[in-house]
């Protein structure tokens, strides 16, 4: 879908709703959230209080209201119970019942507007060491925990989703409040790329480099991805290539030790 | 084989170091194409299979003759799989 930048939209939304949102911002992109049941709004109070962030223009997102508001939907997606409708204007979320239902279709939304900035999340931790960012990736089980668990504190941007734009002329990461088993609020801070590590487990720590395609196949079934619109895939492939261009890429055969920082490129 | 090889319109596709890899949006599948396959796949839609044959013949130095039965064995393949199919020319 082709949504509008952030500055352009025209958010009608705010006037026509009563209730002041709960002002995020992930990514650098900006989002309203515009949560009536106080079930739901103390749970995401604590687990985006460290993206809160004031903005003139955010992204409505309305939160289990009965009218339809933002116009008709470009894309939905349908999380059991749960169901997001996202238009140019806005996004609505209905049959949200908990912050984990919540927190998912937030990553679904995040992945179609990171889409056309050049953005997209990751199933991967992103480790910061001199001011420069490590993203481990792989499929679930591939030791993305364990990686972020052999850091040291305070370096760890995520353990479980990794989110990637290009801004400023370079590939950024940037720090997600989307946590697997550590369970913590997240860093709203983002460090230029250093890195792209497809994990391995193994016996012996190496790291082999992997050529453009072997890096694209890498990326590919990593990425947090939900629709099945052409475009949006061509698009993805266009801003998955811009980044395996300028940032290497490796497979990380490791054994799950803090050893294999030793063997990352420095 | 004759007539044209078309390009399934549902599916994206970027070369990557002269080779073809193609995602299905529908069920994200991802296809990767050899040298060979990535030739004919880039110029499938510009090109009749006798050019193709063409091409390959003089691009890998084989008779017209394997080309031609190199390009029918790898459109049967991407057929298969769907990424393909094969235009015939219907003659008025």
């Amino acid at each position: 879908m082709n949504l509008g930048t952030i500055a352009e939209l025209d958010c009608p939304v705010k006037q026509l709703d009563s209730c002041a949102p709960l002002q995020i911002s992930i990514g650098n992109v900006s989002l309203d959230l515009f949560i009536r049941e106080e079930a739901l709004l103390a749970p995401a109070l604590r687990r985006y209080r460290e993206f809160a962030q004031n903005s003139e223009n955010g992204f409505p997102i309305l939160l289990n209201q009965r009218k339809m508001r933002v116009g008709s939907g470009e894309f939905s997606y349908l999380l059991d119970d749960a169901k997001l409708l996202l238009g140019p204007r806005g996004a609505e979320f209905h049959g949200v019942r908990h912050e984990y239902a919540l927190d998912s279709l937030l990553r679904i939304l995040l992945t179609m507007v990171l889409l056309p900035r050049r953005g997209f999340l990751l199933h991967g931790a992103t480790i910061v060491r001199d001011g420069r960012a490590y993203i481990f990736f792989g499929r679930s089980g591939a030791g993305k925990s364990t990686v972020a668990s052999l850091s040291p504190e305070g370096s760890v941007l995520t353990d479980e989703i990794s989110l990637v734009r290009h801004s400023n002329g370079c590939w950024q990461a940037h720090g997600t409040p989307f946590w697997g088993e550590f369970r913590a609020a997240g860093i709203n801070r983002l460090f230029p790329i250093a890195g792209l590590y497809l994990l391995k487990q193994a016996k012996d720590d190496r790291a082999e480099p992997l050529s453009l395609k072997e890096a694209l196949r890498a990326l590919l079934p990593c990425v947090l991805f939900f629709t099945a619109e052409k475009r949006a895939h061509e698009t993805l492939l266009h801003t998955l290539m811009g980044l395996i261009e300028k940032i290497p890429c490796y497979r990380l055969h490791f054994r799950r030790n803090a050893e294999f920082w030793k063997v990352i490129a420095a | 084989m004759k007539g044209h090889i078309v390009r399934n319109p549902k599916l994206a596709w970027r070369e990557v170091d002269g080779e073809m890899v193609i995602i299905s949006p529908e069920d994200s599948q991802v296809h990767e194409l050899n040298e060979t396959a990535s030739l004919i796949w880039k110029h499938a839609e510009s090109e009749s299979v006798e050019e193709l044959a063409k091409r390959i013949s003089a691009e890998y130095d084989v008779s017209l003759e394997a080309a031609r039965a190199d390009i029918g064995e790898l459109v049967a393949a991407l057929e298969q799989k769907q990424l393909v199919f094969v235009a015939t020319e219907v003659k008025g």
